[in-house]
C-alpha cells in the first residue's frame, strides 16, 4: 500500500511517516506532486500551523483543484489531521475570514478563552461512536492528544464524534471515503495507531 | 554453620553489613532514625550551645579562634563560611595535601582560599605519606590511610603551634551516614574517638609497620603522630562536628559553597556514581569507594542514594535503580595511575583486593570481583 | 476531561544528554545511553510529551542538534518539542523538519518578539512553548535569559503577561534555584503565577519523584508537570511514577 502525506511546505510531519512505518507501510511518500497524489493508495492531509498560511500554500501549489479531483469526483481515501482536518471545512477566523477546502460542512472558529486556557494542549476523552469505520473496535470514549486553538463545529450530521472543551467541538469525522481527526493520532500512543489502522484498514 | 542475613535498610539502601550500623524494629538504619530524630531535635538549643562554645574561644585579640579542615570541597567550605561569616569568628583553614590531588580539587581549592580566608597547605612528606598509604592499603584495604591519619595528626600538630584549640570538622559521618551513635548528642569529642572509630584502630599498627622501614626516622614521622595526653591538656583541645549544631544537609553545603566559594562540578560525571559535586579531590577516593564495595557490597552510589533519600528528593525504589546501574564500578581508568602510585605489578594490586573482598559476596569472573546477590534482594550467607 | 500531562525534559550539550543542578551541566550519557536507560521508543507508556533543549554551550550548532531529535523521535509517537538557541525562521523550520512537534523559545521571547511573532503566523500559537527561568533574589522573582546567565529588568509576573501578550501556545516556567535539586517544585511562587495567566502552564524545576510531581499536578490551573531529573527516573521510575499518580486519582491519561 502506498500512502502519500500531503505536503505544503509547513511544520512536522516526520512523526506521521514514522506512525505509518511502523504499522508496517512500506511506501509512506511525502509530496505535492498532483501525478504522485493520483497513484497513492491513500492520502494524509497533515496539518501544524496556522490556517491562511495553509491554505494558501495549498492553492499555490494547485492542491486544491487535486484534491477535489481525487476525492470528492473520485473516491480516494483521505484523512485530515488537526490542521488538516480544518482545512477541509468550509471557512475559518483564523487570520481574517478564509475559505477552506470545502470537503465537510464545519466552520472552524477559535475558542472562547474567557474561562479555558487556550491553546487546548493535552490529552482529552473522545466520546466514540465505534459503529463509523474510524473507531473499529473502540469502546465508548478513549483519550487522545490534542494541541489546537481553533475548532471545527457542525450543525450537520456530519458524523462527527465529540470532545467537550468549554462547549462539545468535532473531535472527527467521517463521510465515505474523508475523514478527519482534530486529534493528533501519531501521538496519542495505542488509540492513535488504532485510528490509523482503521483508516487504514477500513477506507 | 551458622548463617547470616545480609539486608537492607528499609528505607534508604545501606546494608546490614556496613560497620558499627544499626537497625531498629521497622529495619530502619541510625542514619534514617538520625533523619527522623533531627526533625525533633531542639536546634535553637544546639545553636545556644554552638554560641556558648565560640564565644568562650571567640579571639580577642585578633588571633585565630578556630581551625576547619578544608579540601575546597563543599562541607569544610561551607563550614568555614558559616563560621567566618555568620558567626564572626576568625577561623584558620587547613588542607593536607593529599596525593594524587585532582586537577578540579586543585582549583576548587583555590577559588575557597580566593574568595577571602586565611589558609595553611600542610604538605606531610609526600614519599612519607606515599609510604603509609601503601602500608594502609595492603594492612588495612584503606587506599588512603596515611592522609586519613594526617588530617588528624597533622592538623592537631598546626592547632597546637598556633595555640587554637577548637578544631571543627564538618559532619559525624557515624551518624549521618550510618555507624556508631555513641556521639550523636555529644557536642565534643576525644582523640581517642578518633582513633578508635576513624582510624579503626589500626593507626599504631600502620605505623609500626613503617618503621621496620631502615630509611624512616621517627622525625619524619612527625606529622602522622598524635600528641600525648598530657601535651593535649596544655593546649586544651575541643574537637567538635557542625552537624552537631545544626541539621546537616550536604545539599545546602554545596548550593552556599557554589555560591559564594567558588566551588565547581566535574562536567564530566564519576564512573561509580551519580553525583558530580562531591569527593573530587583526590583520585584515590574512587578506590576507598572500591574498596568498600568489595569489603561490605555496597559502594558509591549506594551512600550518595541513602543522602537523596533522607533529604526527600528520591524513593527508596528509584535510588535501587541508581545502585543496580552504578555500585559495581571496577576503576578501570585509574588502575595504571594506581599501580604507578604504589609501585606495584597488577598481580600485586590484585592481591590485595583479594585479601579484602568478602567472598560470602562475591565471586571472580574473569579476573575482576562479581556480586553474588541482587541490591535489595535479602540473603543469607 | 482535559487530563493533565507529565513531561519530561531532556537536556543536550555537545553530544551528550545532562543533568543539570541549578543550571550548571554534569554530563550524563549519550543517545545510545539514553535508549538504553529511558525507552521512549514505541509506546512511551509513562509520559504525555517530551521537551529536548539544546544547552550547548559552544556556538549552538541547531543541525547537530536537530540530527539528535531526529535520531529521538524515531518510533516515539508522543509530542516532541525542542528549542533552546532558536534565533531565526531557519532554526525553527529545522527542528520541525527534523521531527519536533512544538519549539521551545526562551531568550527570542526577549530579544526578538518579531521572530516569535512571524514563527505563530507560519506554525500556529500551539506550536511555540515559551520557557521562562527565574530565580529568587531577596524576594523578587527575577526573570533571567541565555540559559540563566542573562538577568532582565522585568520581574516574573509582569514578564508573563508579556509572554502571554505574545500569543504564543503554552509557558514552561523553570526556577532556577529548585532546577535539580529535587527539593519539589516552587509550589509557593506557582500557586500565585497561574492564577494570573491565562494559557497553559507548564512547571518545571525541583521535581526529583512521584510526591513532587503529586504535588505540582494538583495545583489548580497547572497543565503540566516536567522533571528534567535524569539521574531519580532512570530506567522503571518513569512509568511507576506515574502508576502510583494514577492510582491516587490524578486526572492524567492513562493508556492500556
Amino acid at each position: 500500500m502506498t500512502v502519500v502525506i500531503v505536503d505544503y511546505g509547513m511544520g512536522n510531519i516526520r512523526s506521521i511517516k514514522s506512525t505509518l512505518n511502523y504499522l508496517g507501510v512500506q511506501d509512506v511518500i511525502v509530496s505535492f506532486d498532483p501525478k504522485v497524489l493520483k497513484n497513492g493508495d491513500k492520502l494524509i492531509l497533515p496539518g501544524v500551523g496556522s490556517f491562511g498560511k495553509a491554505i494558501a500554500r495549498i492553492r499555490e501549489r494547485g492542491l486544491d483543484v487535486c484534491l477535489n479531483e481525487l476525492v470528492v469526483n473520485g473516491s480516494k481515501p483521505i484523512l485530515g489531521i488537526c490542521l488538516g482536518m480544518q482545512l477541509m471545512g468550509i471557512s475559518s477566523n483564523e487570520d481574517g475570514i478564509n475559505n477552506g477546502l470545502g470537503l465537510v460542512k464545519g466552520l472552524v472558529t477559535k475558542f472562547d478563552n474567557t474561562h479555558l486556557k487556550i491553546p487546548h494542549v493535552g490529552f482529552n476523552q473522545v466520546m466514540i461512536n465505534n459503529k463509523l469505520k474510524l473507531y473499529n473496535g473502540f469502546e465508548e470514549e478513549a483519550d487522545f492528544y490534542f494541541t489546537h486553538s481553533y475548532k471545527m463545529t457542525s450543525s450537520y450530521d456530519i458524523s462527527q464524534c465529540h470532545c467537550k472543551y468549554g462547549d462539545d467541538f468535532v473531535a472527527s469525522f467521517e463521510n465515505n471515503n474523508i475523514a478527519g481527526v482534530q486529534y493528533h493520532p501519531e501521538l496519542s500512543q495505542n488509540n492513535g495507531l488504532h485510528v490509523f489502522r482503521n483508516f487504514l484498514e477500513k477506507f | 554453620m551458622s548463617t547470616m542475613k545480609i539486608f537492607w535498610c528499609k528505607n534508604c539502601l545501606n546494608m546490614s553489613t556496613r560497620p558499627r550500623i544499626a537497625f531498629d524494629k521497622r529495619g530502619w538504619c541510625n542514619a534514617c532514625q538520625w533523619m527522623e530524630e533531627k526533625k525533633t531535635v531542639d536546634w535553637e538549643l544546639r545553636k545556644k550551645e554552638l554560641n556558648t562554645l565560640l564565644d568562650k574561644y571567640r579571639s580577642k585579640n585578633g588571633n585565630f579562634d578556630c581551625i576547619t579542615t578544608v579540601s575546597g570541597g563543599k562541607d569544610g567550605s561551607y563550614v568555614s563560611y558559616v563560621l567566618k561569616h555568620k558567626y564572626g569568628m576568625n577561623p584558620l583553614a587547613i588542607t593536607v595535601r593529599p596525593a594524587l590531588a585532582l586537577e578540579i580539587g586543585d582549583k576548587n581549592l583555590l577559588n575557597f582560599i580566593y574568595s577571602g580566608y586565611n589558609h595553611i597547605h600542610l604538605t606531610p612528606n609526600p614519599l612519607v605519606l606515599d609510604r603509609l598509604n601503601k602500608y594502609g592499603f595492603i594492612e588495612k584495604g584503606f587506599p588512603y590511610y596515611g592522609w586519613l591519619i594526617a588530617i588528624m595528626t597533622a592538623v592537631i600538630k598546626t592547632a597546637g603551634n598556633f595555640k587554637i584549640p577548637l578544631i571543627f570538622y564538618g559532619e559525624d559521618g557515624e551518624v549521618e551516614y550510618g555507624g556508631s551513635t555513641e556521639s550523636k548528642n555529644n557536642a565534643l569529642y576525644d582523640i581517642n574517638y578518633m582513633k578508635r572509630v576513624y582510624l579503626e584502630g589500626g593507626h599504631e599498627k600502620v605505623l609500626e609497620r613503617i618503621r621496620q622501614d631502615k630509611d624512616i626516622t621517627e622525625a619524619d614521622l612527625a606529622f602522622f603522630k598524635f600528641p600525648d595526653d598530657h601535651e593535649i591538656s596544655e593546649i586544651g583541645l575541643s574537637f567538635t562536628h557542625m552537624s552537631y549544631f545544626e541539621p546537616w544537609d550536604s545539599y545546602r553545603n554545596y548550593i552556599v559553597a557554589k555560591e559564594n566559594c567558588g566551588l565547581t562540578e566535574k562536567e564530566e560525571g564519576n564512573t561509580d556514581t551519580f553525583t558530580n559535586f562531591a569527593q573530587n579531590d583526590q583520585a584515590l577516593y574512587a578506590l576507598h569507594a572500591y574498596l568498600m564495595y568489595l569489603k561490605f557490597g555496597f559502594g558509591r552510589a549506594t551512600q550518595d542514594a541513602g543522602i537523596e533519600i533522607r533529604r526527600g528528593s528520591m524513593t527508596r525504589d528509584q535510588a535501587l535503580n541508581l545502585v543496580k546501574m552504578y555500585d559495581n564500578a571496577y576503576p578501570h581508568d585509574l588502575i595504571e595511575t594506581y599501580l604507578d602510585y604504589y609501585q606495584m605489578t597488577k598481580e600485586e594490586f590484585d592481591s590485595v583486593l583479594d585479601k579484602y573482598v568478602n567472598r560470602s559476596l562475591f565471586e571472580k569472573i574473569d579476573g575482576i570481583w562479581q556480586p553474588k546477590f541482587v541490591p535489595g534482594e535479602e540473603f543469607e550467607i | 476531561m482535559l487530563r493533565k500531562r507529565i513531561i519530561f525534559t531532556l537536556i543536550y550539550s555537545d553530544g551528550f544528554f545532562m543533568q543539570s543542578r541549578n543550571f550548571r551541566l554534569q554530563k550524563v550519557g549519550n543517545l545510545t545511553w539514553l535508549e538504553r536507560n529511558y525507552r521512549f521508543q514505541k509506546i512511551a507508556f509513562s509520559l504525555d510529551e517530551l521537551i529536548v533543549l539544546n544547552a550547548s554551550k559552544n556556538v549552538k550548532s541547531m543541525l547537530q542538534f536537530a540530527e539528535t531529535v531526529s535520531e529521538l523521535v524515531n518510533d516515539v509517537f508522543i509530542p516532541i518539542a525542542a528549542g533552546g538557541g532558536i534565533r531565526s525562521e531557519e532554526d525553527a523550520e529545522m527542528l520541525f523538519n527534523h521531527g519536533a512537534d512544538k519549539i521551545v523559545l526562551n531568550s527570542a521571547l526577549f530579544e526578538k518578539p518579531e521572530l516569535v511573532e512571524s514563527l505563530i503566523k507560519i506554525y500556529g500559537s500551539q506550536s511555540i512553548v515559551a520557557s521562562i527561568d527565574y530565580k529568587k533574589s531577596e524576594g523578587v522573582n527575577e526573570v533571567y535569559i541565555n540559559d540563566g546567565i542573562t538577568k532582565i529588568d522585568i520581574p516574573l509576573e509582569e514578564y508573563l503577561k508579556y509572554v502571554e501578550s505574545l500569543n504564543v501556545g503554552e509557558i514552561y516556567l523553570n526556577s532556577i534555584d529548585k532546577d535539580g535539586t529535587g527539593f519539589g517544585f516552587d509550589l509557593e511562587v506557582i500557586s500565585e503565577m497561574v492564577t494570573k495567566i491565562k494559557m497553559p502552564l507548564i512547571i518545571a524545576g525541583g521535581a526529583g519523584n512521584e510526591m513532587h510531581l503529586s504535588e505540582g499536578l494538583k495545583i489548580n490551573g497547572v497543565s503540566a508537570v516536567a522533571t528534567a531529573n535524569l539521574f531519580n527516573f532512570i530506567g522503571n521510575g518513569l512509568p511507576k511514577a506515574r502508576k502510583k499518580i494514577i492510582d491516587s486519582g490524578i486526572n492524567v491519561a492513562n493508556w492500556t
